[in-house]
């Protein structure tokens, strides 16, 4: 026994130093020759990176019935686009995901509403600033008259969007205030209309679109002390693509000359104006119905491939053979040891390392499937653990093979065994999918984001999503009941 | 008479525990062989190691002249179709009624028709007394149907030897009469039969030849009459004399 541990001790070692070996992949492709304009001329594309909730820089609106990315961002990066003579597409992810994305050449640039800041310019390039813009604090309409600036907020709970400049300004210029950070700016508008905080610093245009939108809201001068480029926006590149920033730059010279950026806000005004008027959740049914759509296929293609990778790595967790034995114990604990969130990332953006174009709804389900394989494999194992030994022993005394008793004795009796629980991971699976959002897979959870940057409305998407979950969830529980009903029938 | 099954040397140890310590014998065609000894001996671990259920640690088992220890998976499986085997527990196959159970293994090892396999098993059953009983599942059956079964089972297959591994131990008493009936039955019918059992009465009426286990060893040998009424080994008077004070 203590051999085999020392054995397993080894291979989980090596495992390790694999995954060491991915990881330092990255510095090698950020030393690469610089053909980062060549590139984008030979795809044909430029690819744009992009968090759409902050309009009027990048939020969703419908065009001709489908959802689509526009607002200031997109404008400029399309001018870009058009003056390489090349097409513009349109990437969406977390905004935290962004410059990772960027890192791993699954984005060209990243146009997010985003600052030039000296920490972000250690990892990434900058173009010139396309966009000047001032910061305000967003608060309640009713409480506008209790404050002035920046400093009227001691001891109050102000809110800001994770990772971004705004979060940085208040660390530094608002010590006395308790700062809360959330990824979407939607959810910061939810909690300041119901009083877990009192303010948001934003940047003016997109404060100036969402108080326009909310009559509940108003909005103040944050009067902070801004260095150079701290209030600009700039286009984000990775390292060491000179060419391209080049491009970009004399595009935006353009656009600062013949002073673009008006038009194009007041072009995303038009589309945040058709986005509010109905913003009844049935008016937005499309969104959801495509969530729906989403969140069931990956559930489906990861069930399928879960239950059969599960079964698999049962088998092998079962088998004498160590060398079916142990790389399923290590797949197993090591999966189950890890959360859904991080191999999600780690299959999007480790894998995409090896596989460039990796799309976010394929590496989604892979880790999703990877993952439920794992929780799986220990159902299956626990239900064949669960048939008495005797029942292959009497099989195999009778001259059947292990295999053959395995599939016409001990499954048939497992499977009844094992199908409320593995019921009960179908059904959880259809609410941990949901996790791929944060990739950009345009399941219920990322449509919901969608439709509370398009309606400017918190709550009500949120209970929209929670129903179709439930009534998804139960519906399947149902039909699981009703089929284990039938099994034990027969 | 041809030698059926024979051991040379056996051994089996887990780890450091010493179960056989190393057993000789010899059955013959058509013998009934009782093995008997206290609970520990190895009596149940020596007839797994016949038909390799048990690999053992080393020595020899010949079954009809092949030697098993070193055959593998598939040439075993075609050997065990022919050693029947009833276990204490009747390991029936719970996800089947019992004319499944016997047909099965029939049907997939030796490729027979569902049909000749159906007629084969309401024969078994009807001389087993469960004529009745081919369309229930074992869950709703008592010990002893379920051990009738389980010999029919066993008997379909057609086997040369049946080893049994205490088949009434686990029986409520007033149903070890019906299996010990069945067993008598085919022993009477020239069935090669290898028997682990507490059953004395059994032993002394059925077996051509009693073999007393203890400490991983045969301690003793001999016909009934040798064994019951003239035990020449200490080990084998002070059991017997525990055994039969009962």
């Amino acid at each position: 026994m203590k051999m085999n541990k020392k054995k397993a001790n080894l291979v989980f070692a090596a495992i390790v130093m694999l995954l060491g070996m991915i990881l330092s992949f990255t510095p090698q492709t950020v030393h690469a020759a610089d053909d980062s304009l060549q590139r984008v001329k030979d795809k044909g594309t430029l690819v744009m990176g992009t968090s759409p909730d902050y309009p009027p820089y990048e939020f969703i609106t419908k065009v001709d019935g489908k959802n689509k990315v526009v607002g200031m961002d997109v404008q400029v990066a399309q001018k870009i686009a058009d003056d390489l003579g090349v097409k513009l597409k349109v990437k969406q992810m977390d905004f935290d995901s962004l410059l990772v994305a960027l890192e791993t050449h699954k984005v060209d640039m990243v146009l997010s509403a985003m600052t030039p800041t000296e920490e972000r310019k250690q990892s990434v390039d900058f173009s010139e600033p396309y966009y000047n813009a001032g910061q305000a604090i967003i608060v309640r309409k009713q409480d506008k008259s209790l404050y002035k600036d920046k400093n009227s907020f001691v001891n109050k709970q102000v809110g800001v969007q994770t990772g971004s400049l705004q979060q940085d300004l208040a660390k530094k210029q608002m010590k006395k205030s308790n700062l809360k950070a959330l990824t979407k700016v939607t959810d910061l508008i939810l909690s300041l209309e119901t009083n877990k905080i009192d303010g948001i610093v934003a940047e003016d245009a997109v404060a100036r679109a969402y108080v326009s939108n909310d009559s509940r809201l108003a909005m103040i001068d944050a009067k902070f002390d801004l260095g150079g480029d701290e209030t600009s926006t700039a286009i984000a590149f990775s390292k060491n693509s000179g060419t391209l920033v080049a491009a970009a730059n004399k595009s935006i010279a353009q656009i600062k000359a013949k002073n673009l950026t008006k038009g194009y806000i007041d072009n995303a005004g038009q589309y945040m104006s058709e986005n509010t008027q109905n913003t009844s959740m049935l008016h937005y049914w499309s969104y959801f119905a495509k969530g729906i759509g989403y969140t069931l296929l990956i559930t489906l293609i990861a069930v399928f491939f879960g239950v059969l990778l599960g079964a698999i790595f049962a088998l092998g967790r079962l088998s004498k053979k160590k060398i079916f034995h142990y790389p399923s114990v290590w797949y197993i604990e090591f999966v189950r040891g890890t959360p859904l969130m991080i191999q999600v990332m780690f299959v999007y953006f480790g894998i995409g390392l090896l596989w460039n174009n990796i799309p976010a709804f394929f590496a989604g389900v892979v880790a999703v499937a990877l993952n439920s394989a794992a929780y799986v494999a220990e159902i299956i194992r626990g239900g064949i653990d669960s048939v008495p030994n005797g029942q292959i022993e009497a099989a195999r005394s009778l001259g059947m093979s292990k295999t053959d008793a395995m599939r016409t004795i001990v499954l048939p009796q497992a499977v009844k065994i094992i199908w409320p629980s593995l019921g009960n991971e179908f059904i959880s699976l259809i609410k941990e999918s949901s996790i791929v959002s944060i990739i950009g897979v345009t399941d219920l959870i990322y449509q919901l984001r969608a439709v509370q940057a398009a309606t400017y409305r918190g709550v009500a998407p949120i209970a929209v999503a929670m129903v179709i979950y439930f009534i998804l969830t139960f519906t399947l529980s149902r039909i699981l009941n009703r089929a284990e009903r039938k099994m034990q029938h027969d | 008479m041809t030698e059926m099954v024979k051991v040379e040397s056996l051994k089996k140890a887990y780890d450091k525990n010493e179960v056989l310590t190393g057993i000789d014998g010899v059955v013959n065609s058509g013998q009934v062989i009782v093995v008997i000894g206290p609970s520990g001996g190895g009596k149940s671990t020596f007839l797994r190691c016949l038909n390799l259920l048990e690999t053992p640690t080393s020595g020899k088992v010949f079954f009809e002249g092949t030697e098993l220890t070193n055959l593998g998976e598939k040439q075993l499986d075609d050997i065990r179709e022919k050693m029947g085997m009833v276990f204490q527990s009747f390991n029936l196959f719970s996800n089947m009624n019992v004319l499944d159970n016997l047909t099965l293994a029939p049907k997939r090892v030796k490729g027979q028709s569902e049909a000749d396999a159906q007629k084969k098993a309401l024969e078994l059953l009807a001389q087993v007394g469960l004529a009745d009983k081919k369309d229930a599942y074992p869950d709703s059956l008592s010990g002893g149907q379920q051990q009738r079964v389980a010999i029919a089972r066993a008997l379909a297959m057609d086997p040369d030897v049946m080893l049994f591994d205490e088949p009434t131990s686990a029986l409520d008493p007033e149903m070890v009469g019906e299996v010990l009936k069945v067993m008598q039955d085919l022993a009477a019918g020239g069935m090669t039969m290898i028997v682990v059992t507490h059953e004395m009465g059994f032993a002394r009426e059925v077996a051509d030849e009693v073999w007393f286990m203890d400490g991983g060893n045969i301690a003793e040998k001999g016909t009934p009459e040798d064994i019951f009424d003239h035990p020449k080994n200490d080990r084998t008077k002070d059991f017997l004399s525990r055994v039969l004070a009962q």
